[in-house]
């Protein structure tokens, strides 16, 4: 920033201006509305849900079968 | 001289005075946390995972890896200078790309599956066609005066670059032409990711700031900082709410995107290597990060403990990546392999 010239600079205040003017919600919603939608995804994961792994793609076919 | 001193102070003045604003409005909102809200969530436990396969043909440093929306089909890049498309169900080699410069940074799949675009130092996309009888370069998106750090495809007529020059740039495929720029960085840009809706992306770079920005308009929407060194990796969370960083501070961090700061910081005294990649499992629930001590270390991303760990490379994992439909996680390597686990 030490090399900018005055229209960088001008550039730099109407960026900050746009990126103060945003909407920013209380983080006690938007955490809490995270941390909910996270935990209701889990039982489709398949790192999280042993069920979703038995059909697994990466495993030599010989030693399951899939009924 | 003087009065050209005296507005660039002036300017900078204002700068500072927008900045702490900023970080003021940050605070008003910052009324929750997330150990607050995650002391509820049941713990994952530990998460073990077993090494399914380990998959060698390159012969240098692989620099980048990317997975086909299939799932099944993967494509890696590596200074030997060649990109390899792989069949992970098989373990097979598909198809061979030679590359004109070997030093490869970064390497993408189209959605299409039609398509792979690489890049890195010769400061050049070069976009091929891989449904030809042999590998055709399609395009070679000039333009950059910087290397070619990441890459990724909106669509087979859009692509989008990150770039050591400090901006990124969606390019126009069917004209080969900048579509929009994106300057606003002070330092070379490393890594970039695509919001799951594609209004938006997300940057980070060596002057340890992420930013989002509006893809169409090209502004930079909000900035995010508190690392103290070069942002190598960055995720968007599944529900586009959130992102993930991962940095040569040796820390991951989670911003959320609505309240518009830091939630968490994923660190550890013990890990005192930097961050170089990083993926989500498919629920956003566990962080796969790529470490400069040859790990992969798994992070519960609610509770910030680390869960597990991926041993196995003898070098620097330097890539990773969770394919769509979540069924495992691939790790490249400074030892030339790529490992699949899961």
């Amino acid at each position: 920033m030490e090399e900018w010239d005055i229209p960088q600079m001008k550039r730099e205040v109407e960026s900050l201006q746009y990126q103060l003017a945003i909407n920013r919600e209380k983080s006690s919603i938007t955490v809490t509305e995270l941390v909910k939608w996270i935990e209701g995804c889990v039982c489709e994961d398949p790192f999280l849900n042993p069920e979703l792994m038995r059909a697994n793609p990466w495993v030599e076919k010989g030693k399951c079968v899939i009924l | 001289m003087a009065a050209e001193k005296a507005e660039m102070d002036a300017l900078k003045k204002e700068c500072d005075g927008l900045r702490a604003q900023i970080e003021a409005a940050r605070k008003a909102v910052n009324d929750g946390s997330m150990s607050a809200a995650s002391s509820g969530v049941a713990s994952v436990g530990r998460v073990q995972l077993k090494l399914r396969k380990t998959l060698k043909g390159h012969l240098a440093k692989i620099y980048a890896m990317h997975w086909s929306a299939d799932s099944r089909q993967m494509v890696s890049a590596s200074q030997d200078g060649k990109l390899l498309i792989w069949d992970c169900f098989t373990g097979n080699k598909l198809i061979a790309v030679p590359l004109k410069s070997a030093w490869v940074m970064s390497v993408a799949f189209a959605p299409s599956g039609n398509l792979v675009a690489s890049g890195g130092l010769d400061n050049i996309c070069t976009v091929y066609n891989i449904k030809a009888a042999s590998p055709k370069t399609l395009r070679e998106l000039d333009a950059h005066t910087g290397y070619l750090s990441c890459c990724r495809f909106l669509s087979d007529t859009e692509i989008l670059t990150a770039s050591g020059d400090t901006t990124c740039c969606l390019w126009d495929l069917e004209t080969g032409k900048q579509k929009v720029i994106f300057t606003n960085h002070i330092g070379d840009c490393m890594s970039l990711a695509l919001s799951p809706d594609t209004n938006t992306f997300i940057s980070g770079a060596c002057d340890s700031l992420a930013k989002l920005w509006d893809l169409r308009e090209g502004a930079c929407k909000q900035t995010f900082s508190g690392h103290t060194s070069d942002i190598n990796a960055i995720s968007f969370f599944p529900n586009g709410n959130a992102i993930i960083t991962g940095s040569d501070d040796c820390q991951c961090k989670m911003y959320d995107l609505r309240a518009d700061q830091e939630v968490i910081c994923y660190q550890d005294t013990s890990l005192n290597a930097g961050v170089t990649s990083l993926a989500l499992s498919s629920s956003g629930r566990l962080i796969f990060a790529g470490y400069d001590d040859f790990n992969c270390h798994i992070w519960d991303s609610l509770k910030g403990e680390k869960v597990g760990v991926l041993s196995g490379h003898d070098n620097r994992v330097s890539c990773t990546g969770v394919p769509a439909d979540g069924m495992g996680v691939c790790t490249g390597s400074w030892d030339s392999f790529l490992k699949l686990w899961n």
